[in-house]
């Protein structure tokens, strides 16, 4: 019996070996496609498409391909072209889809913040969250696209976005160094009224109001709209677009791996330091200058917990949050099709990873600790640790994004109590600690677990080869990504915290205090959140 | 104090700008990033932020 299966698998196997030959062979023995082949090619006929097409097998022929001169008839030319076209048209939908996807965790982000937030402010943190969507999106078409992607000098996904081609450069240490873009002011000044520049804008202004929208959740409760205004509008045309130049649009940062050979540069895949970290650092600039709200500091330092008024809000924005990551992270490659974007099966799933890996480390830290398994904190623990893969998603495998992730929990938990005890800032939602601490960290993890593995059309930022970091042989790496982390503590800090002084003096930053007791809805908004109901004061526990 | 905190915050950003220019070696780097990283922590955590503690709201 025994000899007989044997005998079957052989023959299998040697089946499987003949039928593979001819498939081989032939492949080797492939003629030119010539134009006159093009001609015998079937199309469906009129009558029969008449009849409908239930199972898609008459539509998408070669009658659908694009002919240039009729007479002619269908070239290789016309082809190639349709080829390239689909190419890019698949790049251009899935930026885009992605970039729809990013736009709704604004929607996330409000109702995090809201339900963090006591009812009484929920107009008031609604509203801002809902503005800063307007208020950065104008201050970055006006300026910010402009200055962050004028001079990225092309991007061979979407067809080239060919006229975002102006960096203002200086030298140093006989090296350039790229400061800013200098074109696309208004979506037309130097040649940028372009199909591929409209993709790059719109997925680039997703981004933009993400950083800004991380700011509203830690200065909550107490800033004042005007001044929000202001801080936004600023954020979004200066502060948020000269890093992301440095990082993403073909500035200095970028190039620390061609000028100085320390990697491949400062990479920052989808932005844990581009987006969250700079959010997250002007939350925390912000969050010192308003000072914290009546109540939450006895006068001996002792904090005390102020409950937000909805959890259910909380976990549905987290959930929100995490769908849109996968705008974020996957979306990033700038497409499907082409240099290695294939790699956003893996990005996804790394994504998904950490964010699980996130919520666990938050949930067991904060059960191991205070006995029980907070639920804002495990929301926080979910959105750390998709804040920390969002820089290494696409250079890391997925152990890597476990581990990233669970550290990024358990990290959350630790900054939220350093914030709060040790250095006496009043964050409501904890956005510093999500996303300025674990921005940080995903940054610093790039250059520590990247593998080497990922291949986006052979090189990065100019650099041939693969992103590597020091676990995988590369201290180069690391040293690039600590620069980017200095610079962002040590410049976009500074430069946020410098602007928000110059809005303190001229407009103020801090509501009065009577409006601060009474709840910001009336005096700041004119209408109450929640009118109907009546709400009981002194939500605050020590 | 504020403008001191703000100072030492940006002078650790300096000084990792800089390692590139410094040194060659790839050590070198990494310990003088380090050091502009501990500055500049130092300015934010140790200096400013306790700038404005010393006139928190809560120790009125």
């Amino acid at each position: 019996m025994k000899n007989m299966l044997r005998i079957l698998v052989l023959s299998l196997i040697a089946f499987g070996a003949v039928a593979q030959t001819p498939a081989s062979s032939a492949s080797t023995r492939t003629a030119p496609i010539t134009n006159s082949d093009l001609k015998n090619i079937d199309i469906p006929k009129a009558d029969a498409r008449a009849k409908g097409d239930p199972d898609g097998s008459l539509t998408g022929t070669a009658a659908d391909v694009s002919v240039a001169d009729s007479k002619k008839g269908m070239t290789i030319g016309d082809v190639v072209n349709q080829v390239g076209q689909n190419k890019v048209a698949i790049n251009f939908v899935w930026t885009l889809v992605a970039g729809f996807l990013v736009m709704f965790m604004q929607a996330g982000f409000a109702i995090v913040e809201t339900g963090l937030c006591r009812a009484k402010n929920a107009n008031h943190t609604m509203m801002m969250n809902f503005m800063v969507y307007g208020v950065g999106m104008l201050a970055y078409w006006l300026i910010g696209f402009g200055l962050q992607m004028g001079g990225v000098g092309g991007i061979a996904n979407l067809g080239g976005a060919v006229p975002l081609s102006s960096e203002f450069t200086i030298n140093l240490f006989g090296k350039p160094f790229g400061l800013f873009g200098q074109h696309g002011l208004f979506l037309t000044q130097g040649g940028t009224y372009d199909v591929a520049v409209m993709v790059v804008f719109l997925f680039q202004m997703v981004f933009m109001d993400t950083a800004l929208t991380i700011v509203t959740g830690s200065a909550a409760e107490r800033w004042k709209y005007a001044a929000f205004v202001a801080s936004s509008f600023i954020m979004g045309a200066f502060t948020y677009p000269l890093f992301a130049n440095w990082a993403w649009g073909g500035g200095w940062l970028a190039n620390l791996g061609a000028n100085f050979g320390l990697g491949k540069g400062y990479c920052d895949f989808a932005g844990s330091g581009v987006v969250h970290a700079v959010g997250g650092l002007s939350a925390l600039a912000l969050a010192i200058i308003v000072g914290p709200r009546l109540g939450k500091f006895n006068r001996d330092g002792k904090p005390n917990a102020i409950i937000g008024h909805d959890i259910v809000l909380v976990l549905t924005g987290c959930f929100i949050l995490a769908f849109g990551w996968f705008g974020f992270n996957p979306g990033s490659t700038l497409g499907a099709s082409g240099n290695g974007s294939l790699r956003i099966g893996s990005i996804a799933v790394n994504t998904m990873l950490a964010g699980m890996a996130g919520s666990f480390g938050a949930m067991f830290y904060m059960w191991t600790r205070y006995g029980k398994p907070d639920a804002s904190m495990t929301g926080n623990g979910l959105l750390a640790g998709l804040v920390a893969i969002t820089a290494p998603s696409g250079f890391v495998n997925s152990i890597s994004s476990v581990i990233i992730g669970l550290v990024a929990g358990v990290l959350v938990c630790l900054s939220v109590e350093f914030v709060e005890r040790k250095m006496k800032v009043d964050d409501p939602v904890g956005a510093i600690s999500v996303h300025g601490a674990n921005g940080i960290w995903g940054v610093i993890s790039v250059g520590l677990f990247a593998d080497g593995k990922s291949n986006y059309g052979g090189s990065w930022n100019g650099v041939t080869g693969s992103v590597t970091g020091l676990f995988y042989g590369d201290a180069g790496q690391l040293v690039a990504q600590l620069i980017g982390v200095c610079t962002l503590i040590g410049f976009v800090f500074v430069l946020s915290f410098a602007l928000n002084l110059a809005i303190d003096a001229i407009i103020g930053q801090r509501v009065s205090a009577k409006a601060e007791l009474e709840g910001l809805d009336l005096p700041e908004m004119g209408a109450l959140g929640y009118p109907e109901f009546e709400l009981k004061p002194g939500a605050v526990r020590a | 104090m504020v403008a001191l905190g703000l100072l030492l915050t940006f002078l650790g950003f300096l000084i990792s700008f800089l390692s590139v220019a410094l040194t060659s070696s790839m050590t070198g780097r990494l310990v003088i990033t380090l050091i502009g990283l501990a500055i500049s922590l130092f300015g934010v955590i140790g200096v400013l932020n306790r700038a404005y503690l010393k006139n928190a709201i809560w120790k009125r």
